[in-house]
């Protein structure tokens, strides 16, 4: 009988040590846990790296101010892999085991579209810092899903704003064959043929293409004069390498969906020239954004990058709707204090409109360009265009 | 439109001698240890990153093509000191899950050290530029990757064919028991065969880098092609991972500029063909 009752006491003992904190946790909640969902492996980890930082950023801020409402903010990472079977079992994780009612920072909308439809079950908030794709805010909407980011329909409203005035007629249309890709794309056709430009072709390669040779090809022999791409973060560098090879640097005008400070990084000096929307720049002047850049680079020795920023913006807005709500575990309530309300962001006033809780936001168009204060190309802005003509209809991907 | 046949021919080729250094080890690796190595895309990979660091160091391409393949086969061979040899008698779930890990080990690794941004290495100055073929320009260093594949495979396929060393991998992948019995010491070559295979795909590594930079997802990308590659050109056959890999790469060349969306597609129909038509591979002997 010994052996059995020791058994007995172990097992006990284990699932006492186990489940005590989980109960303790449940009851007291004296902090405010905010459930960081990114790829911080794999392939797409350049976006988790670059989340993650931010997230940093914002966690000592908020803390050295003394946390919101008073509770400090308690920070869980999960890795995702940038893949939505497990993204929605690490999400489903951080919100039942960990008890975590705010996740953001994933890298892909493939995974966003299959966790934001969970989020009224599991009462728990899915705030998105850079995916793209426009079902988010419309066919996919539900209240527990914030978009703090510029869509991919956004971008190529701002780039199709720029195009306009340009004598550039023919275009090509590179995406990725996911979500993102497709919807940049073919948000961008629709409003360049709008404007009464030519879409000469487009073509959708699979993620992580290794020998863009081919595609080259077919925007060479299209006769285009400007290849708008929206590619996955791995991707770009890869293709632009093999675009400048093929000398189509040279004839064809790039122009990307983001333009970010890391395939400036990745592609170097090559890149002189290139244009595209972007969803951050760290060049944009306003005191509030020199403060963050300034800041941010005396703690990671880099300048923020758009996932960077935005998830900052995110966390910081989510503080404020949190104070305004007076409570953190009320989701109702905060998702009613964050609706319609405005916040003084990086780049000036934003707001979240309550309708289908897209970000209402003007867009920047930049071009990596020399700048003389920086060893390195830097996204120079050439225009601003205002939020009213930059954000879509609501629950809409038009603009007219 | 001859041009254009052309041009695609060489991507096509520039293309299946990347697969084909990574194919080939992996082909060999599971002929000669009976060892299926998921870990081999990540050999690949720290081919590249390691070409990388040789190349920022010192300058030259050419270094780092001749030092990086010696030292990934050292790591590779005493890898299989140190954790293959002791499960070739168990089940191969074991030896999955052994090099399945070992892959992930490394990829952290890498991870870890370099960051998760892309690495940009550029061709020596020699191949950097660009060739005129039928009046459009076409980059040296394609050029440079399809003699190399040619180079490396002709290589071992004489290897085997005519030298002693050859015969007896040959005898070993026929019978190992055998081989033993007759004096071969089997525990030696599989450890040779094993850090050469790592070698040849660290080889692809450094080649691959200055057209597909150095990334975090590349040793995934290339081992799913090169498994499409040994099943198509057959499990232990040299020669029969070089048809798959110039297959693969032609069904993603030409499938990328006809349909994009079917690049992927058209390979895995391939293999799909072979499987019902022909099980053991193009040129795989019937177990």
């Amino acid at each position: 009988m010994k052996r059995r009752k020791f058994l007995m006491v172990a097992v006990g003992g284990i699932s006492a040590s186990v489940s005590l904190p989980a109960l303790l946790r449940a009851q007291t909640q004296n902090q405010v846990k905010i459930g960081i969902l990114t790829a911080l492996s794999g392939a797409q980890a350049i976006y988790g790296e670059q989340t993650k930082r931010g997230v940093e950023y914002f966690a000592k801020e908020v803390n050295a101010r003394g946390g919101i409402l008073g509770k400090p903010v308690e920070i869980i990472y999960e890795d995702s892999v940038a893949d939505p079977a497990t993204a929605v079992r690490k999400a489903q994780k951080l919100v039942e085991k960990d008890g975590v009612k705010f996740l953001t920072g994933l890298s892909m909308s493939s995974e966003a579209l299959a966790i934001s439809p969970k989020g009224p079950e599991w009462n728990s908030l899915l705030i998105s810092n850079i995916t793209g794709a426009g079902a988010l805010t419309t066919t996919a909407f539900n209240r527990n899903f914030f978009r703090i980011n510029k869509s991919a329909a956004m971008g190529a409203r701002v780039t199709s704003l720029y195009l306009q005035d340009s004598p550039m007629k023919r275009f090509y249309g590179l995406g990725n064959d996911y979500a993102y890709g497709r919807d940049a794309v073919a948000s961008f056709s629709k409003q360049a043929t709008a404007l009464g430009k030519e879409i000469v072709g487009t073509a959708f390669p699979p993620v992580g293409t290794k020998d863009y040779a081919s595609y080259i090809i077919r925007i060479k022999e299209s006769g285009a004069q400007g290849c708008y791409f929206a590619l996955t973060g791995g991707d770009v560098p890869i293709f632009f390498k093999q675009a400048l090879q093929f000398g189509l640097t040279r004839d064809v005008k790039m122009i990307l969906e983001t333009l970010d400070n890391k395939y400036i990084d990745q592609v170097g000096d090559a890149m002189e020239g290139t244009i595209g929307s972007t969803r951050y720049a760290y060049t944009i002047d306003t005191p509030k954004n020199q403060k963050f850049v300034a800041g941010f680079h005396a703690m990671h020795n880099v300048y923020p990058d758009y996932p960077d920023a935005v998830v900052y913006q995110g966390l910081d807005w989510l503080a404020q709707a949190i104070e305004k709500a007076g409570t953190a575990d009320d989701l109702e309530k905060i998702i009613t204090a964050w609706e319609d309300s405005t916040y003084e962001g990086l780049e000036g006033s934003l707001f979240m409109r309550k309708c289908d809780h897209q970000v209402v936001q003007g867009g920047y168009m930049t071009e990596a360009a020399r700048d003389p204060k920086f060893p390195h190309l830097v996204p120079k802005i050439l225009t601003h265009y205002s939020a009213e003509r930059v954000t879509p209809k609501c629950r809409t991907e038009n603009f007219d | 439109m001859w041009s254009f046949v052309v041009v695609q021919l060489l991507n096509a080729l520039s293309l299946a001698a990347l697969l084909f250094l990574v194919a080939a080890g992996l082909t060999l690796i599971f002929g000669i240890l009976r060892v299926v190595n998921f870990a081999h895309g990540a050999f690949y990979m720290v081919g590249a990153y390691l070409g990388f660091t040789t190349v920022v160091l010192s300058g030259r391409f050419w270094l780092a093509l001749l030092v990086v393949p010696p030292i990934v086969g050292l790591i590779g061979a005493s890898l299989e000191v140190s954790t293959l040899r002791f499960i070739y008698q168990r089940s191969p779930n074991y030896q999955l899950l052994l090099t399945f890990g070992i892959g992930l080990v490394l990829e952290e690794t890498v991870r870890v050290i370099y960051g998760a941004n892309s690495k940009s290495v550029d061709a020596p100055s020699l191949l950097d530029g660009s060739v005129h073929l039928f009046g459009t320009p076409y980059p040296t260093y394609r050029l440079f990757l399809t003699g190399l594949g040619i180079a490396i495979a002709l290589g071992v396929w004489l290897f085997f064919a005519r030298t002693h060393a050859g015969l007896i991998i040959r005898a070993m992948a026929q019978n190992s028991e055998m081989a033993n019995c007759l004096g071969t010491n089997v525990q030696r070559v599989r450890t040779l065969v094993f850090g050469a295979s790592c070698a040849l795909a660290a080889v692809g590594g450094v080649a691959s880098a200055p057209m597909t930079t150095a990334y975090l997802g590349m040793s995934v990308n290339v081992v799913v092609d090169a498994f499409v590659v040994v099943v198509i050109g057959g499990l232990g056959s040299v020669v029969g991972s070089a048809a798959g890999s110039l297959i693969v790469a032609a069904a993603q060349t030409w499938g990328g500029y006809y349909i994009s969306e079917t690049a992927m597609i058209l390979m895995y129909l391939v293999m799909g063909a072979i499987l019902i038509f022909r099980p053991h591979g193009l040129f795989g002997e019937k177990e």
